[in-house]
């Protein structure tokens, strides 16, 4: 079951915003780890979240990737509460509307590359052979097509995360969250699936949160934010680095 | 920095206080090789107890050890029910490896050296061992004095069987202990075993300050087991009638039981090992075809790991068909003998008892696997629960994957130990009418009755641990596991 934003509040999201997230506090036990934020993130814009390690980044993104519920606020997506939503519920949203995307993991170490792509869309009721041709598509549109039938055990590091940004965007999610995702990649390397998963979500117009300690890596987003101490620090700038390199 | 005269490495009691130290699940892991040595000790110094038992000794109200030839077989059945019992203390000493990993990782990053590593795991899997093994000796010294009572002492009257049961009788062999060579092996042999088993498995194990590498083969299981497998059931199967033909079973049991038994032994080291080999295949099958996404992850799993699994299902497999062999011979033993006569129902009621113990051991041992599992691939089971793969489908690909490969692999093993017992024992049995009366053959009934409820029996409590490893999978999905990971 999905729960109604309150439409009339001061709290209601503009149409344009596809994330909204509203005074959220967290605590691990006597850690506070968010201690009442509040952002939008609109439509198709790409966000880069960044900050020291433990300043909360990582709980923010997984407050709007509906993973964590906060102990305090509300988080929106459209017009839906879906921090007051089940479990069930959640999970589904994440199948279907969402892609996440993690430094490392998130593979299935026995599953092919073909299979792990396959997966979200198998999970969503897909036939397996519609399911393995769809993946096929999004390896080589990632470059690592000849690995359809390695196991992540044999990749690189470089190749592993290709795939699963394949993974994370076969569904076609209207947005993708991102959490360190070239923290175990060298600087090319990371450069590199950076500047093709922007390519990517910019053509299917997918709204990404990226977030990283890297200032290379948050160059990619179109506005930056800066969390310490679980407290939200917004610089509004727009980056121009990859503008030029077309990676927009 | 002053290190003092010698730098000699850390002293045993350094290396004793950090075998012991680690968490609860460290803890658990120490309790459960506790209880399972303690079992097994248990175990073992019965079958001594047995094998200790003289002429003057007894009679004890357990009349099967009245009959002097028959011991051996107690003891064999008796040092059978402690091969699921070790197997249940081999899966034990895997519980909350990563864990250590990580404490073990932490040392070497402190300046630990590979001995000193190994010395920590031995000391620890020894000490609980060892501990297991002093109150197995413990409770079986209880339990001797507590169901000790003298064995009174009947006339044996004209007319009745010496070897039945007597009347004030104690049941069980309370009047005897093992020799003491016997007390000696009986009580070292589980904690030494279970210290050498530790050190050995070390071999496969590379401890760096980074982290712990554990040196898998990825070779497919051989295809060896398969063979002997099928050799030893249609030997078993034809042994009876071309024994017969050679007139082999006229001469005594000598070169007859012989064969038999190499047959028997042929064809459970078969299955034994040859449970990674069924499970490969039937995953090399599955997994291409598989379209849910449960069964794909299982499939895929057993390509990848088939030894996972069959490290625990083949002592349930090997408990299933010895289960078997015994209600097939049971069956020909009950058209044979006299109905009045219940020695050998009462013995082979006995022996169902011993082996409903040993697949309670056997499922138990693959619980800590199904558990173990769980928890090892918690990292991989968070990121899938966090991106909306449902824990649903989780628990689904946990369940099949020990489901799947042991279905078939115990209803191969019923089948064979029914074929091996009927194909020993004949499917006709000689019955003689009355006193004095012609002997006619009667058709040996298949106990489908006792294999049902032994093969489905077991598959049900196969199903049921598994799911109670479930429990474990909310907690390995949990999102602190995630943090854990990034």
């Amino acid at each position: 079951m999905t729960t109604a934003m309150p439409s009339a509040g001061p709290h209601a999201a503009p149409p344009t915003t596809a994330l909204s997230a509203r005074s959220l506090v967290v605590s691990y036990g006597h850690t506070p780890a968010l201690r009442g934020v509040s952002l939008d993130v609109a439509r198709g814009e790409i966000l880069a979240v960044t900050g020291p390690s433990g300043s909360g980044k990582s709980t923010l993104l997984l407050c709007l990737a509906g993973i964590l519920v906060p102990d305090v606020g509300e988080v929106g997506f459209g017009d839906r509460c879906i921090s007051a939503e089940s479990e069930a519920s959640r999970s589904r949203l994440r199948r279907g509307e969402f892609g996440v995307l993690f430094q490392f993991g998130q593979l299935v170490p026995e599953l092919t590359a073909a299979e792990n792509v396959a997966l979200p869309l198998l999970l969503a009721g897909c036939r397996r052979k519609a399911a393995i041709t769809a993946a096929h598509t999004w390896l080589e549109r990632f470059g690592v097509d000849e690995l359809a039938s390695a196991q992540p055990s044999s990749m690189s590091g470089g190749q592993a995360q290709r795939v699963a940004v394949a993974r994370a965007l076969v569904s076609e999610p209207e947005v993708l969250f991102a959490d360190e995702p070239t923290g175990a990649m060298d600087t090319l390397a990371g450069e590199k699936v950076m500047a093709e998963l922007v390519r990517v979500a910019r053509q299917a117009g997918t709204t990404v949160v990226l977030v990283t300690h890297d200032a290379g890596i948050a160059s990619y987003g179109d506005r930056e934010v800066h969390v310490r101490d679980g407290l939200l620090d917004e610089a509004p700038r727009v980056t121009a680095t990859h503008v030029a390199s077309g990676a927009r | 920095m002053n290190r003092g005269p010698a730098d000699t490495g850390p002293t045993l009691t350094t290396l004793l206080r950090l075998a012991v130290t680690g968490g609860r699940v460290d803890l658990m892991r120490i309790m459960l090789t506790v209880i399972g040595a303690a079992a097994a000790t248990i175990g073992l110094l019965t079958a001594a107890t047995v094998a200790s038992i003289g002429a003057s000794d007894g009679p004890y109200g357990l009349t099967v050890l009245n009959e002097p030839g028959l011991r051996p077989g107690v003891i064999i059945v008796l040092l059978l029910l402690c091969v699921p019992i070790l197997s249940f203390v081999g899966q034990c000493v895997r519980v909350g490896a990563p864990a250590r990993d990580r404490r073990l990782a932490a040392f070497r990053m402190a300046g630990g050296t590979p001995s000193n590593v190994r010395g920590i795991v031995a000391i620890e899997t020894g000490l609980a061992a060892t501990a297991g093994g002093v109150v197995g000796v413990g409770v079986y010294a209880v339990l001797h004095a507590v169901l000790r009572h003298p064995p009174p002492r009947h006339p044996v009257l004209p007319g009745q069987i010496e070897t039945g049961a007597v009347a004030g009788a104690p049941i069980l062999p309370t009047d005897v202990w093992p020799t003491w060579w016997l007390l000696v092996l009986a009580s070292a042999l589980v904690p030494l075993g279970a210290t050498v088993a530790s050190l050995v498995a070390m071999r496969r194990i590379t401890v760096s300050p980074f982290g712990v590498l554990h040196r898998h083969s990825h070779r497919p299981p051989a295809t060896l087991p398969a063979v002997l497998f099928t050799v030893g059931v249609a030997g078993l199967v034809l042994w009876g009638s071309v024994a017969e033909r050679l007139g082999l079973t006229d001469e005594g049991p000598g070169a007859f039981g012989a064969v038999a038994l190499l047959l028997f032994v042929m064809a459970v080291v078969g299955l034994v090992f040859g449970t990674a080999a069924l499970a490969y295949q039937i995953g090399r099958w599955l997994a291409p075809r598989a379209g849910h996404p449960a069964l794909l992850i299982a499939s895929r799993r057993l390509v990848d790991a088939p030894f996972t699994a069959s490290r625990a299902s083949s002592v349930v497999v090997l408990a299933v068909m010895l289960g078997s062999a015994v209600q097939g011979t049971r069956a020909d033993f009950l058209v044979i003998t006299d109905p009045t006569e219940t020695f050998y129902r009462d013995t082979f009621t006995l022996l169902n008892i011993v082996l409903a113990v040993g697949v309670a051991m056997a499922v138990a041992g693959l619980l800590v696997t199904a558990v173990e599992g769980v928890i090892t691939r918690r990292r991989t089971l968070a990121a899938l629960a966090a991106s909306g793969t449902p824990r649903r489908v989780l628990g689904e690909a946990v369940l099949l994957e020990t489901v799947v490969p042991l279905a078939p692999a115990i209803l191969l093993a019923a089948a064979a130990g029914l074929f091996a017992a009927r194909g020993l024992f004949g499917t006709a049995g000689g019955v003689r009418q009355g006193i004095g009366g012609r002997s006619s053959q009667v058709a040996v009934p298949v106990p489908w009755t006792d294999l049902g409820i032994l093969a489905g029996g077991t598959l049900a409590a196969v199903c049921l641990v598994t799911a109670v490893s479930l429990l474990f999978l909310r907690r390995s999905t949990d999102l602190r596991e995630l943090r854990a990971a990034a």
